[in-house]
């Protein structure tokens, strides 16, 4: 009897705007607890919301680059539960006219998982357990969120994988948001469900919270799997709830039954406005975006011939991408550009943050022109390598480093002396290789490179030698 | 003459001092006050502070403000920074704002005194002030009879010459059926054209602040001086026009509509003082047109869902946890937000919570909330078509006139009733005004009713002036506190 | 005619307690009220109205801008719960035996 997964996400992320989404308190993250503050966003009788523009953008935003459809009217409403994190006993949030619908993230594999919706809402506050005490601090309350629901198009957990890891990407290309699980600027909630293979009605689905981390939520959706096989397989129903994964014990455990399933009693916000986004705003909004991840990735393959494997470790980081497309300005051949970055260059940013920084010691125009050199022959490649090294170290240009003497190189005559020089001296190592050991010949070239103290060109050394030992 | 006006003509005059005059309201507040029950906290310290702030102004030469200098009230529901302000209700007695009312603040930067916070129905929730904390305030005509509510301290404290002027406010006819019980004037503006900020809400799509004064100018002065744009309220639109320089417009071809539905069930006396007042309309030039209002009755349920509705969800955040009444002993945390809102609310606000709970939830919702919103839509349409043909609504305030203490509170389901007149304009977010026009066979005042259309509140207070003006003596003001020289 | 349950259960919802002796009373009160209320759906509109979309004066885009204001001092926030604890409003103490 076999079985497969269905799933769907739930994924709040939180918007990186300077202030809160209906009052203008800051959303610095930190701060000693209830010191980004105000009457409105603690919930105090007689205060009144005003939405923060800037959230309409990045929604919008971030609807657009998820080619989502946008609507052009739309209302927020209140979601009424209570809850200590919840100051007003209400969520200003959007029950059913979200801000943007219908869209979708395109998997390696070409299958697309549709985006239900995209909705703005306010964060709660956060809860502080110290011995046996329990706290509130109101910080977090009001920081602005939006909240993306997939359809249940998942089948298995390496694509929810991939679509988080894509949809992280974009938003970080974008802008919006700086997506960092550990630090609650993502949230993910998965919905699963398990049917037989084949079956085209789906099974009863639970829901899972509390994942902070890509490996937590592999992890727990294994364990529900298993879970919902084990149930079905001994014959019982599955019970439809909220479950919370405990990374401990590596299980989920029941959060609520159905009994106390929430009646939220949505109704249209009366404390705000209707919020209208013409088309213009739309294609203005779109006008501002950058190239998107996936189309990055396309060109950097296509039109610039970088292997796959290249081009998505160079648009993992959008300011890498960026950083290399500035470096292979009027440089034919770009791979060269990021073999230096992704070597030489990643060696001195060990940490992905670093990566994510871009914190580089050269602007791209310095490397541009290094590798300018190296195209039109002026230098070779080892002696490149040598002088970025240096670059780096210094923050300076390459001409700090190599003179113009130096990009002379060596003239043929002097090379072919060399050449004829190297034979002599490593005889050897000719009898090796015209023995049929190919590896003595680089040790002829290693010698030409250590009397020209790098200059010569290896390539054109190893023509010269060939052409001498034929004749 | 406008009471505004005349004190300031004294001030201006150095006829009396701000603080003398002050001290003069604050002697009769302490007179009066036990008997009316209109204030629950009277602020003579802060009041004679700003009284010789005035005085300083006066000595100095300085033009006053429009309101400078005038000893007034705010409904405790009207957030004061630093003063307590209760809502009359056990959740929030010993609340101190941090933040003051936008209303306020434009009071205060006139250098309005503020005599006190008064009395008023639990949450804004009733119509006599017997949900009050602090008892139930009384009519100054006559103490045997309440002055109404839920802005009945509002109208007993201009009404008892313990203020120039009160504002209240007003979601289902709050402002105007205590100015009517009280033989004063009342007006409630143009949803959106008075700042909501900072007033602690019942029903936020129908709450509006006005003011509660002894004469339609000082109405109309106060309103202008409030009618501007708060960027902290997105409701907030401002009035588009003053309304002082046009009270004096003719009112010779003014259409006034009359809709027999409205005085279905209406007692006698009122009904003929309607008429009378009519008369004196007509008599001055103006039209009576009639048009047909049949929904009127079920007007009163789709405004007790709404407001029920979004005053449960209103009155969510009073857990007392930031702020308000808390429970001395509880289980966990669910069992003390409980207990804090069962013992901090009274009865009313929470047979009003549950109510609207219930009209929101599950499986209820589209029967009643829906329904609701969606007869409120063709309602507004409904007064769209008749101002089409008309300037303003003419109709009685209240059916009947101020009751005895007590008398309300038998059945839930005619003191409802009583809100049937005022509700219209609430409902569809219409300027209305209550103005006197007699007085019923037990000597208790009548109020006359004018409804405008939305963003004409300048119509409302035209049509009322001049009704004033034929029938009291222009420079009749009512009595004043006397002024020690 | 409200039943009990649904009064407790929309009493749980509303965080409200209501006692034994007060329960009978509120039913009476309330289907009343509500009975009244039901008037509304004798009433036929014409037509199925876009009801969410209206606002009573049809404004629309009220918005503040990405700019930070200084936040309140967080004794003014504290101030109605006497500060708190710690700079935190308290939800529950842990009793001590």
């Amino acid at each position: 009897m076999s079985y497969e997964l269905v799933a769907g996400l739930e994924t709040h992320i939180e918007l990186s705007t300077k202030t809160k989404i209906f009052c203008q308190c800051t959303t610095e993250f930190g701060g000693e607890p209830n010191t980004h503050c105000c009457p409105i966003c603690i919930g105090m009788p007689g205060t009144l919301p005003k939405l923060n523009k800037k959230v309409v953008e990045y929604a919008v935003k971030a609807g657009i680059a998820l080619n989502c459809k946008i609507r052009n009217i739309s209302k927020m409403d209140r979601k009424n539960y209570v809850y200590p994190d919840l100051p007003k006993a209400y969520q200003i949030s959007q029950f059913d006219k979200p801000i943007c619908y219908g869209g979708y993230i395109k998997l390696s594999s070409g299958k697309n998982i549709n985006i239900n919706r995209i909705h703005i809402e306010e964060d709660a506050g956060k809860l502080v357990h110290e011995r046996g005490n329990t706290y509130i601090d109101y910080n977090r309350g009001g920081v602005p969120l939006i909240e993306i629901v997939t359809e249940p198009d998942f089948s298995s957990i390496d694509e929810v994988l991939e679509y988080l890891e894509k949809l992280r990407l974009v938003m970080k290309y974008i802008g919006v948001s700086d997506v960092k699980m550990q630090e609650g600027s993502l949230r993910c909630d998965v919905n699963i469900s398990v049917r037989k293979k084949g079956e085209e009605k789906l099974g009863t689905r639970t829901e899972i919270k509390n994942m902070n981390s890509l490996s937590f939520i592999a992890k727990a959706m294994e364990y529900e799997f298993e879970r919902h096989v084990d149930i079905l397989e001994s014959g019982g129903e599955i019970e439809q709830e909220t479950r919370r994964y405990d990374s401990e014990l590596n299980i989920t455990e029941s959060m609520r039954g159905k009994e106390d399933a929430e009646d939220y009693r949505y109704f249209k916000e009366p404390d705000l406005v209707d919020i209208i986004v013409s088309e213009e705003e739309i294609k203005k909004l779109k006008s501002e975006l950058p190239q998107l991840p996936d189309e990055k990735l396309h060109v950097f393959i296509n039109e610039y011939s970088l292997p796959e494997d290249d081009a998505e470790l160079l648009i993992k980081y959008k300011k890498i991408a960026e950083y290399f497309e500035e470096a292979s300005k009027g440089i034919k051949n770009k791979k060269i550009v990021s073999n230096y970055i992704l070597g030489q260059i990643f060696r001195r940013m060990p940490t992905d943050s670093e990566k994510e920084e871009c914190s580089i010691s050269i602007p791209p125009e310095y490397l541009n022109e290094l590798i300018s050199l190296i195209e039109n022959k002026k230098i070779n490649s080892s002696m490149a390598s040598n002088a970025l090294e240096k670059m780096l170290d210094s923050g300076k240009p390459v001409r700090e480093f190599i003179s113009e003497k130096d990009m002379q190189g060596i003239d043929e005559n002097t090379l072919r002396e060399i050449c004829l020089r190297a034979l002599s001296e490593n005889k050897e190592a000719v009898e090796s290789y015209l023995g049929g050991k190919e590896k003595a010949f680089s040790s002829l070239i290693g010698y030409i490179m250590k009397e020209t103290k790098g200059k010569a060109d290896p390539q054109k050394a190893a023509d010269i030698l060939k052409e001498i030992i034929k004749a | 003459m406008s009471k505004i006006k005349y004190i300031q003509k004294l001030l201006k005059a150095k006829e009396v001092s701000c603080v003398e005059l002050t001290k003069n309201y604050l002697n009769n507040i302490e007179k009066q006050n036990k008997a009316l029950n209109a204030y629950v906290n009277v602020t003579g310290g802060e009041a004679i502070k700003t009284a010789k702030k005035v005085d300083e102004k006066i000595a100095a030469g300085e033009e006053l403000m429009p309101l400078e200098g005038i000893p007034m009230s705010l409904k405790d529901n009207i957030s004061t920074k630093d003063i307590e302000t209760t809502c009359c209700s056990k959740m929030l007695k010993g609340y101190y704002p941090i933040y003051d009312a936008t209303v306020w603040e434009i009071l205060k930067n006139q250098n309005s005194v503020l005599l006190g916070k008064t009395n008023m129905d639990e949450f804004a929730m009733g119509s006599s002030c017997e949900t009050s904390i602090f008892g139930t305030t009384l009519n100054p005509h006559n103490t045997d009879y309440v002055a109404g509510g839920s802005s009945g301290g509002a109208a007993a404290s201009v009404a008892g010459n313990m203020a120039a002027f009160g504002l209240g406010s007003d979601t289902g006819g709050s402002i105007r059926q205590p100015a009517s019980f009280c033989g004063i004037v009342g007006f409630k503006p143009t949803y959106g054209t008075v700042s909501r900020y900072g007033v602690v809400a019942y029903a936020s799509s129908l709450d509006q602040v006005g003011p509660i004064t002894d004469s339609v100018e000082d109405a109309a002065i106060v309103y202008d001086c409030l009618s501007l744009y708060d960027p902290k309220d997105s409701t907030s639109i401002g009035s588009k026009t003053g309304t002082c320089d046009k009270l004096h417009n003719s009112i010779k071809g003014l259409k006034i509509g009359i809709a027999d539905e409205y005085f279905e069930g209406i007692n006698e006396d009122i009904i003929s003082s309607i008429e009378e007042a009519i008369k004196v309309y007509q008599d001055a030039g103006a039209e009576i047109v009639n048009f047909e209002i049949p929904k009127l009755k079920a007007f009163l349920p789709v405004y007790f869902i709404i407001a029920c509705a979004e005053a449960s969800s209103n009155l969510g955040r009073f857990d007392g946890i930031r702020y308000g009444y808390k429970t001395d002993s509880y289980n966990d945390v669910n069992d003390m937000i409980c207990k804090n809102r069962s013992e901090g609310f009274g009865k009313e606000v929470q047979k009003r919570i549950l109510l609207g709970t219930y009209a929101l939830s599950s499986g209820y919702y589209d029967a009643y909330y829906k329904k609701a919103q969606n007869l409120r839509y063709s309602i507004i349409q409904d007064f769209k078509n008749i101002f089409k043909s008309c300037d303003v609504i003419i109709t009685p305030s209240v059916p009947v006139t101020a009751f005895k203490k007590g008398e309300a509170l038998t059945d839930p389901i005619a003191t409802y009733m009583m809100d049937i007149c005022t509700v219209p304009a609430n409902i569809a977010g219409l300027p209305a005004i209550s103005v006197p026009c007699g007085f019923d066979k037990n000597k208790m005042p009548i109020g006359m009713q004018i409804i405008g259309n939305s963003f004409e509140d300048y119509k409302v207070f035209n049509a009322a002036y001049q009704y004033e003006k034929q029938t009291k003596k222009s420079d009749e003001i009512s009595p004043y506190p006397e002024v020690k020289i | 005619m409200i039943t009990k349950e649904e009064v407790l259960k929309i009493a749980k919802l509303a965080k409200l307690s209501v006692n034994n002796d007060e329960i009978d009373m509120l039913i009476e009160d309330m289907s009343k009220i509500i009975e009244y209320a039901d008037a509304i759906n004798t009433v036929t509109e014409d037509e199925d109205n876009e009801v969410e979309f209206y606002n009573i004066n049809n404004s629309a885009n009220a918005f503040n801008e990405d700019i930070v204001i200084d936040s309140y001092d967080r004794d003014e926030i504290l101030k109605n719960r006497e500060g708190g604890e710690k700079g935190y409003f308290v939800i529950r103490k842990r009793h001590r035996g």
